[in-house]
């Protein structure tokens, strides 16, 4: 208990009662942008996860006859036969309908609606697209290979941006503590200018004031800290909520595995972390220049 | 103990304060600085507890030069040397109890040993009711009392008090006195600060007499005799 006393007044500044509203709305914001980008990184990975080893077939829609089911079976039969494929398989109809529908709701199609058949190739390793696009074309002229590679770079960038994204805003955030918790402390050290003269006249080091300025920053950081990132918390959590209820498919699930979460509630302690070296650091630096 | 060799201070770019003071203070000795007000009694007594660095000069205590001393060991240094001020300096935001304990604390006394200690030396000055009182609900005599409770619990080496018995009556002050001399027999070296000749005649110690700048060493009565 004898860290946390404090012989200097510092719980009756101003500062005690701002900073942790200031430290709140900065892990608030913090924790809200890291779990943005933890979010997006997490919705890259799915998504790669799904296409990762698959690439897709697709022929131009046409009316249903025996020479198009032929050039199916041609076409399932080629991609079976390939070194290192593992799966081949057709969409169905109602697979096609569930694709289309974050786009079109839950509306049944009508019949003579003109979709192309797809087939999905899955293979263990890797596969010379260039080689079956031609085998393929051979078959029917209209036939599209897809291995997602767009798709996939798009994604990365995607992702990528999110990161650095949220990577500027907590650095943003964790400057402007800094700056906030600096003012803080020399203001401290002015308002109690006398008091930290008779700590020193009765013998203390500078490390003894400098060590009640960093407890006193601790507990502030971690007041606010914790209140700012319980509103981020439920804020996250009332978000995934309104998300998850909604109709369209096409808006992402915001997920946080239990490491994410983790990494989250650290934004608080860390910055409070930041505030108490930086009120250290602050007092060692500005009474180092006192005669 | 306490060595002054040709030391000047002015404060800023105005008149002299002290002029070419020299003199030693042995370990054990007893001596009034004595002089008007503003004579610069408290200047003195300031270089002594090293919040005031001379202007020139060369100031040694307990064998250190405390122009050489560096920022961390100025503190280790101040340990040694227990001072009442003037006007006191309690913190407002302490109990009597924390005022006493601050010199422990900061020396790093564990705190089981703190809370007897101070609570006996309390006790020795006759405030063992207002252990936990806040300065501000003290008497002026009181406060004085914590004071001086404040600047001899580390048992230092050299007492300063600044104009000690000001605000007290006579009979107080006799009493400080007195305290000053038990604690000097056991070999603290006491340095008081008055502007009052008739305490300095009451009690027969030398004197470091300041007139406009200029500091006299007198000896006490039976010396001079």
């Amino acid at each position: 208990m004898r860290l946390f006393r404090s012989d200097l007044p510092l719980a009756g500044d101003a500062s005690a009662r701002f900073l942790p509203w200031i430290i709140g709305c900065m892990v608030y914001l913090a924790a809200l942008a890291l779990a943005g980008a933890l979010s997006a990184e997490n919705l890259a990975g799915r998504w790669h996860a799904e296409l990762a080893g698959r690439f897709t077939v697709e022929m131009p829609p046409s009316p249903p006859s025996d020479e198009k089911e032929a050039k199916l079976r041609d076409i399932t039969g080629l991609l079976s036969k390939i070194d290192g494929v593992t799966a081949v398989k057709l969409v169905g109809a109602s697979e096609k309908a569930a694709l289309l529908q974050p786009w079109l709701g839950g509306i049944e199609l009508p019949d003579d609606i003109a979709l192309p058949d797809l087939i999905v190739v899955e293979a263990g390793k890797a596969v010379d697209l260039a080689k079956v696009s031609v085998d393929l074309i051979a078959i029917d002229p209209a036939i599209r290979v897809d291995d997602h590679a767009n798709w996939h770079g798009d994604l990365l960038a995607f992702s990528n941006s999110m990161t650095i994204v949220a990577l500027i805003v907590l650095s943003l955030i964790a400057l402007t503590a800094v700056s906030t918790v600096i003012f803080v402390t020399r203001t401290g050290l002015a308002i109690h200018r006398r008091v930290i003269e008779i700590v020193h006249l009765v013998g203390a080091q500078d490390t003894y004031i400098a060590r009640q300025f960093l407890f006193h920053a601790l507990r502030l950081g971690l007041a606010g800290g914790a209140v700012g990132a319980a509103l981020a918390a439920a804020t996250w959590l009332g978000l995934q909520r309104w998300l998850s209820g909604g109709n369209s498919g096409l808006l992402p699930s915001l997920t946080l595995s239990t490491g994410d979460w983790l990494a989250v509630a650290a934004v608080p302690v860390a910055l409070a972390i930041v505030a108490m070296f930086t009120a250290q650091v602050t007092v060692l630096i500005l009474l180092g220049r006192e005669p | 103990m306490v060595l002054f060799e040709n030391v000047n201070l002015r404060y800023g770019d105005g008149p002299a304060i002290l002029q070419q003071v020299s003199f030693t203070l042995a370990p054990g000795s007893f001596h009034f600085i004595v002089g008007a007000s503003g004579a610069g009694k408290s200047s003195l007594l300031r270089m002594m507890y090293l919040a005031q660095r001379p202007t020139s000069g060369r100031v040694n205590l307990f064998g250190q030069e405390i122009d050489q001393l560096k920022r961390h060991d100025r503190p280790l240094l101040r340990r040694r040397v227990g001072v009442v001020f003037q006007d006191f300096r309690l913190l407002p935001h302490l109990s009597a109890l924390d005022n006493v304990a601050l010199p422990l604390r900061v020396a790093g006394v564990a705190e089981n040993k703190i809370r007897d200690h101070v609570t006996e030396l309390l006790r020795w000055v006759g405030l063992a009711d207002h252990v936990d009182a806040l300065p501000a609900t003290l008497s002026g005599g009181q406060q004085q009392r914590v004071a001086i409770a404040r600047a001899v619990i580390t048992r230092p080496s050299l007492l300063l008090a600044d104009e000690p018995t000001g605000n007290l009556d006579d009979a107080i002050a006799v009493r400080l006195m007195y305290l000053f001399g038990e604690l000097n027999k056991v070999g603290t070296t006491i340095v008081v600060a008055t502007h009052s000749e008739r305490l300095v005649q009451q009690f027969s110690h030398r004197q470091l007499r300041i007139e406009q700048g200029i500091v006299r060493l007198i000896p006490q009565r039976s010396e001079a005799a």
